[in-house]
């Protein structure tokens, strides 16, 4: 009986929230028997179900209901705005009433007696004020189908674009806490794939084992993305309630307000669609409130007496925006700039130099509120600021734009999942953490001599592009012994909190990025008020993530106000408009302050003296696995332990230029002088008054850059012999071929036999190879034989050489 | 609580109860992440499957181990799992001694078991190994230092 009972509750509940969207675009449109179908259901199913469960009260209420509309649908009775708004406030009776079968209290006495009576108030006589919240004195005449009013939409039959109910997919309902079981199982076997395809990497190639478990890992990534869904939902089911909304508060505010919904597909977690339930309610409150005027203010003005209240949602990548615009007033420019300024918020002269959308934002900030009277609807003490804040608390932002007389949009981005975050591991003291990658505006690597690292009273500072920025210590600020080496050429992490501060953190070293499962701590560690969560590295050990904002709010270093990040909005606008060439600005291993164009820097990697090899006549480096070329380096022995380098590319080649120290990247704003006695300058530059030389791309790929490998290269043949596998091999391999076995050779493969074998087999009428290189054992050449010794290194190159070149020329004619 | 299952360890030296419904599992204890800046008795955290468990050291969760060395009992390589509001912890134990059934109700005896003691202790009980203190999970891991915030608001 519990569970039946369960079951009503949860699906009455279900259809409730479906059909006050219903009922609005049925009154809306009362051709659409569609919708006034549905409704009816709704009741009639209510009705049904309560007269099993015996509540009698709720099966009188769904009966006169059910009767009502029973009428309209057999067209005994058109439907009203009364009718409509008396059936809302049996359905609200109905819901009250649920709730508290469901907590197990006693349904309160209620006057249904009145609420039934008023269905039976017939449209043709009207009581003023028979009705609480419906418009008094005034009792307007259904207006017209909102379809006419909308005009130009291309779905005249449908003025809220939402998904036709009846569509609606197959579902089931499941607790989360199973979702969630499913879930933690499908990352536990992803983390039991990883570890079985690090021990296969061990054991070498397996085919027979490979090919099964590829298929593994791609049914396994299929299932991940399946589960991550289940715990996505339709934003469908916040915007289901909304025309309700709506409704309800332009009735209360005599105003005339219709909404348009789209985007109602979006999926986003499920939790997240609880966190912007209320920003979105107050909005939408703070919309048909301040911003849509009133029917008479709407003509006068020359626009529709209907306000138009439009929600968009679309997904971009990782975020979701959500578009809530209307067609009202707008924003008051003027009246938020004196209330900013009267309350302190900005002063008169910042006032003058602020733009109007710099102005409109101040909306934001912690209390304010223009509404010089607070109505019943908006304006109870939790403003915008809230709004704001419950926002960035999940990585969201809020921004408004608005046109005087036209309009307002707000604009809200927030992300798609709270549980799956891009995110940067740092090192310090031994100890990894994470850090969430919307923070990380820049990662600088630079000796604190270049960073003007100074340390005022008890605070580190560092100068970044020319400002002074506070700077973190990581291992200070979490209590862990600090590394003298790293201390000195710290890497620095900007971050960017929400508030628009930047700060430094200095951490030891960045050790990678991606995608971080976070999961929540223990009450006891989130008390410490310096993670937000933890979690698992690809192999499956655990990090903290850090809590950027509260680790800066806890060293005082969030401002009050945003007028700093306005200020910088402001200039970075303002940096767009010049354009200049950028370029990369070092000291070199001579002493000299050069740079190079910024669009050929790769990467500033930082090498092991180890990784360096000197023993040929150019100097190589082993970054990431290649062996690069590396210029730059000094005569003299390196006496460091780590090398700073630039990774330059021109699109098709690499090479690493070795620095002594990085400074910043700099705009070329000052003039180009040329330098034809020294090739390797383009040109020398003032730099901050100070000349700089600027590297010749072309000159340095010319001499030093290695030509990309050919993709296609010629293919060869090589003797079954374990000599050719080791000492031969790796001559024709650096020649430029490709060795191939005997069994994938073709027409224009090259075949190197000895040439034993190769007499043999043109005794025996075997297929030989069209170009072939013949070997002989023996350092003299018999006569009249096209052999070569197979030690005499110069004539084996020149005929690979030979061999490619005609190949070459072959597949040109054909070409 | 007689005939319940319950997971007896000995902590600080003392032997405690542990109900088996509260006990997920017994792992074997990998490498502890310590985390900077937390309470001395949260030992840190560790990764089990997919999931991060906070380590607890049950004996400084008490209260026992400040300012002596940390050596005076030995620890268990093995660690009890346990979930309590949301959360999977991993309780480090001297030893993990055994599971039994209980033969009474948690109990008190005169004069109380000290201070520490008794803020995570639900009673005594007599088990088939021999009596244990029931240990009150909540109150274990709220850690020491709740004990006296609620003294200093008595006072």
């Amino acid at each position: 009986m519990d569970d039946l009972l369960a079951d009503f509750i949860a699906e009455t509940r279900e259809m409730l929230e479906a059909s006050g969207g219903e009922l609005v675009a049925w009154e809306a449109d009362p051709t659409d028997r569609a919708r006034l179908d549905t409704i009816f259901r709704f009741v009639h199913t209510v009705k049904g179900n309560c007269g099993f469960f015996d509540f009698p009260r709720l099966a009188s209420l769904s009966h006169a209901a059910e009767d009502a509309l029973a009428d309209c649908r057999a067209g005994r009775r058109d439907p009203d705005q009364q009718l409509v708004t008396a059936v809302l406030a049996i359905i609200d009776r109905i819901a009250a009433m649920i709730d508290a079968i469901e907590a197990n209290e006693p349904i309160d006495e209620g006057d249904d007696e009145s609420l039934i009576a008023m269905l039976d108030v017939s449209h043709e006589t009207p009581q003023t004020g028979g009705l609480e919240g419906a418009c008094e004195g005034s009792n307007p005449p259904l207006h017209a189908p909102a379809a006419a009013l909308l005009g130009s939409n291309d779905e005249p039959n449908a003025p809220q674009r939402r998904a036709d109910p009846a569509a609606a997919q197959r579902t089931i309902r499941l607790p989360v806490e199973l979702l969630d079981r499913v879930m933690s199982g499908v990352s536990d076997m992803v983390l039991a794939r990883n570890d079985l395809a690090h021990r296969l990497r061990q054991a070498g190639n397996q085919p027979t084992i490979d090919g099964p478990f590829e298929r593994l890992t791609t049914i396994l990534t299929d299932v991940r993305d399946a589960i991550t869904r289940m715990r996505m939902q339709r934003i469908e089911t916040l915007f289901g309630a909304l025309p309700r909304l709506v409704r309800d508060l332009s009735t209360e505010l005599g105003k005339q307000v219709m909404i348009d919904l789209d985007g109602g597909d979006v999926e986003l977690d499920r939790e997240m669609i609880e966190t912007i339930r209320d920003p979105l309610t107050h909005i939408i409150r703070n919309a048909i409130d301040h911003g849509i005027e009133g029917p008479s203010a709407r003509l006068a003005a020359s626009k529709r007496e209907i306000g138009l209240l439009a929600i968009a949602a679309r997904q971009s990548g990782n975020t979701i925006s959500i578009l809530i615009s209307d067609d009202g007033r707008g924003l008051a420019e003027e009246r938020i700039a004196a209330k900013a300024v009267a309350t302190g918020l900005i002063t008169a002269a910042e006032r003058a130099a602020m733009s109007r959308e710099r102005i409109l934002n101040l909306i934001f900030e912690p209390g304010f509120s223009t509404a010089e009277t607070v109505s019943n609807v908006s304006g109870r003490g939790v403003g915008l600021d809230v709004v704001r804040q419950n926002l960035e608390k999940v990585g969201g932002s809020i921004r408004v734009t608005s046109t005087p007389g036209k309009g307002t949009a707000f604009t809200l981005h927030i992300p798609l999942t709270l549980s799956i975050i891009a995110g940067l591991t740092v090192e310090v003291a031994g100890h990894r953490f994470a850090i969430p990658q919307s923070y990380v505006e820049e990662i600088v690597q630079a000796s604190s001599q270049a960073l003007d690292f100074t340390r005022m009273g008890e605070t580190a500072l560092v100068t970044f592009r020319g400002n002074r920025v506070p700077c973190l210590m990581l291992g200070e600020v979490l209590g862990l012994p600090a590394c003298p080496v790293a201390a000195k050429e710290p890497t620095l992490v900007m971050l960017r909190l929400a508030s628009g501060d930047l700060f430094a953190l200095a951490v030891e070293g960045i050790h990678g990025h991606g995608d971080l499962v976070v999961k929540p701590l223990a009450p006891a560690v989130m008390k410490s008020g310096l993670y937000a969560g933890s979690t698992l590295l690809d192999d499956g050990q655990p990090v903290l993530l850090l809590d950027v904002a509260n680790i800066a709010a806890g060293a005082d270093l969030v401002s009050d106000t945003r007028t700093r990040v306005l200020g910088t909005l402001g200039d970075s606008a303002a940096e767009v408009a010049k354009q200049a060439d950028r370029a990369m600005l070092f000291t070199d291993f001579a002493g000299r302050r050069s740079a190079v164009r910024l669009e050929l820097v790769q990467r500033i990697e930082t090498a092991p003296i180890t990784a360096i090899d000197r023993s040929a006549a150019r100097p190589r480096v082993v970054i990431d696995g290649l062996i690069l070329p590396l210029v730059g380096l000094p005569d003299t022995p390196l006496t460091q332990n780590r090398v700073r380098l630039l990774r330059l590319s021109d699109g098709a080649c690499e090479l690493l230029f070795a620095v002594r120290e990085v400074e910043d990247a700099v705009e070329l704003t000052e003039d180009l002088h040329a330098v034809p006695e020294d090739p390797l300058a383009e040109a020398i530059t003032l730099i901050a008054g100070q000349p700089v030389t600027l590297v010749d791309a072309h000159e340095l790929f010319a001499r030093h850059g290695e030509p990309p490998l050919a993709a296609d290269r010629p293919r060869c043949t090589l003797p079954e012999s374990e000599w050719a596998r080791t000492i031969l091999a790796p001559l024709v391999t650096a020649a430029g071929y490709d060795i191939v076995p005997a069994s994938e050779a073709g027409t224009e493969t090259l075949g190197i036999l000895f040439d034993d074998v190769y007499e043999v087999a043109e005794a025996l009428g075997r297929p030989l190879p069209q170009q072939v290189i013949r070997l002989r054992d023996q350092p003299d050449a018999p006569t009249g034989c096209e052999t070569i010794y197979r030690y005499d290194r110069e004539s084996l190159l020149a005929a690979l050489a030979a061999a490619s070149r005609a190949a070459l020329q072959a597949k040109g004619v054909a070409a | 609580m007689i005939g319940q299952l319950l997971v007896v360890a000995r902590i600080a030296g003392r032997a405690c109860a542990l109900s088996a419904l509260d006990v997920k599992s017994v792992i074997e204890i990998g490498t502890v992440t310590p985390i900077p800046r937390a309470p001395a008795w949260i030992a840190g955290i560790t990764a089990l499957r997919s999931q991060a468990l906070t380590v607890i050291d049950c004996r400084r969760a008490i209260g026992f181990g400040i300012g002596l060395p940390g050596s005076e009992w030995p620890t268990d390589h093995r660690a009890i799992v346990v979930a309590e509001g949301g959360h999977s912890y991993a309780l480090l134990v001297d030893v993990i001694e055994d599971i039994t059934t209980g033969a009474s109700d948690a109990g008190q005896v005169p004069g109380g078991f000290g201070p520490e003691w008794s803020r995570i202790a639900t009673g005594m009980i007599e088990t088939m190994a021999g009596p244990a203190l029931l240990v009150d999970l909540a109150a274990l891991l709220a850690g020491p230092d709740t004990a006296h915030r609620e003294i200093e608001v008595l006072v």
